[in-house]
């Protein structure tokens, strides 16, 4: 018993893994085709912005703030490309891809200034930039507008034998995993730790900010590209809803609030969790409000096991 | 009027006299700031809307004014604490069922609404803050996933009926034609009036409003000094989550019902309110009256915008601005340099 929590606590994603492969038996038992090849693509199409966004959200947790404005961004980039680049032809891959992308890590850019020159608290920082973009998003496009056939369509199905949400999911894992072999990431996650002792090895802690919410910028907009795939239309409203669920995904993967733990990998475990619980309550047919009531347990729940027996006793601080 | 408390701010070591200095310290401690841009928005507004200068017209602001520093009541104090409570729409959302569906729709007395809602979301409120400081996480997680539980109950509880009115009395104290005691002002203006008059003497005035700053500041150094900080934590996320939920009740009382989406905007909102108030995360120069002076603004420019043919998402643009520009102002951190 004793090395089965020692293992949950030397990897604290364990704790998510497990969930998820649970809830996957368990919604394998209560729909059979689940899983089916032919429902695959569409599947990972609607796990991806949730995915997506979650990681945009980790690299600032990491650096030892917060971001709540990725999911308002990821639906801006969606608004973005609907509602303005598509009705002036410049909707084409070669030329939208780097744009929204663009947009989006300039958006991450200014929060990490925010944060880390103009010295905000991170959370009233990334609140002020959450209603800008919110405004925003409702400015371009108040009323959902339908996208016309476009590039992204084959991103929520397949390419080939591919399925689409592969690419989106990949990307943001390639640069994750080109920036793991070089030292951004062991000095981002020494910032979160302790900002004093990095300051005081000589890293570069306000540029490790800076780039840390740039990178969830850049997350962001290629989850706002895969919402957009998934919806085909400009989804302003939705902006509130993803706010929250990507800090979520984040702390229920064992990513640590006080910065310095954590990883993409259990980002993706925790978004996947919160997707299969909504997929099995769903699937039973139980009603959408006690869905919601039932994400809030878990959460809950997540949060206390993980700060009780899940937790190494070492370094606990004081809140 | 966070003067005597003031010996305690950690300034580093500055001219303290001269006119700059001074102004500077005088801008920081008294939200003069907050009054001079009260005062340039209602001078805006007559003269860009001179139609609003009636009675009627005025009562309708002041009690979406009332009604937006009400929900952020509780969140001034959890934001002095330094947490930040996510769950307030939920808690909203109890309070606007309480007030429609059993008040309201199956006829409950209103005395045992609001105690049902004081009991539910301060209970609720409470659990949290007791969590939140036993096992040291923060309060951002669990107050997310409160709020979904309250949310995701409430509709389930209330079965998809929004239509039952909310109860006559409770619609009487929120109504802009009520009076109070004759007087043409509803009495919610009157009930938060004397709520931001009681809270101010409580944390200038008592032992327990100077437990919640020093916990704010330092959990650790107040807990060294005998201050019960559990208790703090715990009365602090209760009193938030019943405030919330009686603000609640009125909200829809005030607009004669309610709907799924009643809770959210309080959220954001109030967060703004909070913030434009000058309050930041454990800090010892919060206090409700400048929430007060925040929602009053927040509540003026939207009047401006709306009023000026602009749409409700322009709004949303002004507040990250005002947020961003008010927090740069006097809300900023210490460099790591200085921190050491």
């Amino acid at each position: 018993m004793n090395r089965v929590l020692g293992l949950f606590q030397r990897w604290p994603f364990a704790f998510a893994m497990l969930l998820c492969a649970v809830l996957l038996v368990v919604n394998l038992v209560v729909s059979p085709s689940f899983v089916s090849p032919s429902r695959l693509g569409m599947t990972l199409a609607t796990l991806a912005p949730f995915v997506l966004v979650g990681f945009a959200s980790t690299p600032a947790i990491l650096s030892g703030g917060i971001d709540i404005s990725v999911g308002p961004l990821a639906t801006l980039i969606n608004c973005v490309f609907v509602a303005i680049l598509i009705p002036a032809g410049l909707g084409d891959w070669p030329l939208a891809v780097p744009l929204l992308l663009g947009i989006a890590m300039a958006v991450g850019a200014i929060n990490g200034v925010l944060v880390a020159i103009v010295r905000l608290h991170p959370v009233v920082a990334t609140t002020g930039v959450l209603f800008l973009l919110i405004g925003a998003s409702l400015t371009i496009a108040k009323n959902p507008v339908i996208a016309p056939d476009n590039w992204t369509r084959p991103l929520a199905g397949s390419i080939g034998v591919v399925p689409g949400a592969i690419i989106t999911l990949g990307a943001a894992a390639l640069v994750w995993f080109v920036l793991k072999r070089t030292v951004f990431v062991s000095n981002l996650l020494a910032t979160g730790e302790s900002d004093s002792s990095a300051y005081g090895s000589g890293v570069n802690v306000t540029a490790i900010r800076v780039l840390a919410y740039t990178l969830g910028g850049l997350f962001a907009g290629i989850a706002g590209i895969a919402l957009t795939a998934l919806l085909q239309a400009s989804g302003s409203t939705l902006a509130t809803t993803y706010a929250l669920l990507g800090l979520a995904a984040a702390v229920l993967g064992g990513t640590s609030l006080g910065g310095g733990r954590g990883s993409l990998l259990g980002t993706f475990f925790g978004a996947l969790a919160i997707y299969l619980l909504q997929q099995l309550l769903t699937s039973a047919g139980v009603q959408p409000n006690l869905i919601e009531f039932t994400y809030g347990l878990l959460l809950i729940a997540g949060v206390v096991l993980g700060a009780t027996l899940l937790s190494p006793r070492i370094s606990r601080r004081t809140a | 009027m966070t003067t005597q408390l003031s010996v305690a701010t950690p300034t580093p070591a500055e001219p303290r006299y001269g006119i700059w200095p001074r102004t500077r310290r005088l801008v920081l401690q008294q939200p003069i700031l907050q009054v001079l841009v009260l005062g340039v928005v209602v001078v805006w507004l007559l003269v860009t809307v001179p139609g609003i200068a009636n009675l009627r017209s005025a009562t309708a602001l002041l009690i979406i004014a009332s009604l937006l520093s009400l929900a952020a009541m509780g969140q001034t104090l959890v934001v002095i604490l330094g947490g930040l409570d996510l769950a307030i729409p939920g808690y909203v959302i109890f309070g606007a069922f309480a007030a429609a569906n059993l008040a309201g729709g199956q006829g409950w007395p209103v005395p045992a609404a609001f105690l049902l809602t004081i009991a539910v979301c301060g209970g609720l409120g409470a659990t949290i803050g007791f969590l939140c400081h036993r096992l040291k996480v923060e309060p951002l997680m669990m107050t997310l996933g409160m709020g979904a539980v309250l949310t995701g109950g409430t509709l389930f509880l209330a079965n998809g009926n929004y239509a039952s009115a909310p109860a006559g009395f409770l619609r009487g104290l929120a109504g802009v034609t009520s009076t109070t005691f004759g007087i043409p002002i509803p009495p919610i203006i009157l009930i938060v009036a004397a709520a931001a008059v009681l809270l101010w003497l409580g944390l200038t005035r008592t032992p327990a409003g100077r437990s919640l700053y020093a916990t704010g500041i330092n959990a650790r150094a107040a807990r060294l000094t005998r201050i019960n900080t559990t208790a703090v934590w715990t009365l602090v996320f209760a009193a938030s989550g019943a405030l919330a939920g009686i603000a609640g009740m009125f909200i829809a009382s005030f607009s004669s019902g309610w709907a799924q989406s009643i809770g959210e905007p309080y959220l954001f909102s109030g967060l703004a309110a909070v913030l434009v108030g000058g309050t930041t995360f454990g800090s010892i120069r919060g206090s409700f009256t400048r929430t007060l002076l925040g929602a009053l603004i927040l509540t003026g420019l939207s009047t401006i915008i709306v009023s000026n043919g602009l749409a409700e998402a322009q709004s949303r643009i002004i507040y990250g601005v005002i947020i961003l520009i008010v927090v740069a102002l006097y809300g900023r951190e210490r460099h790591v340099r200085d921190r050491f």
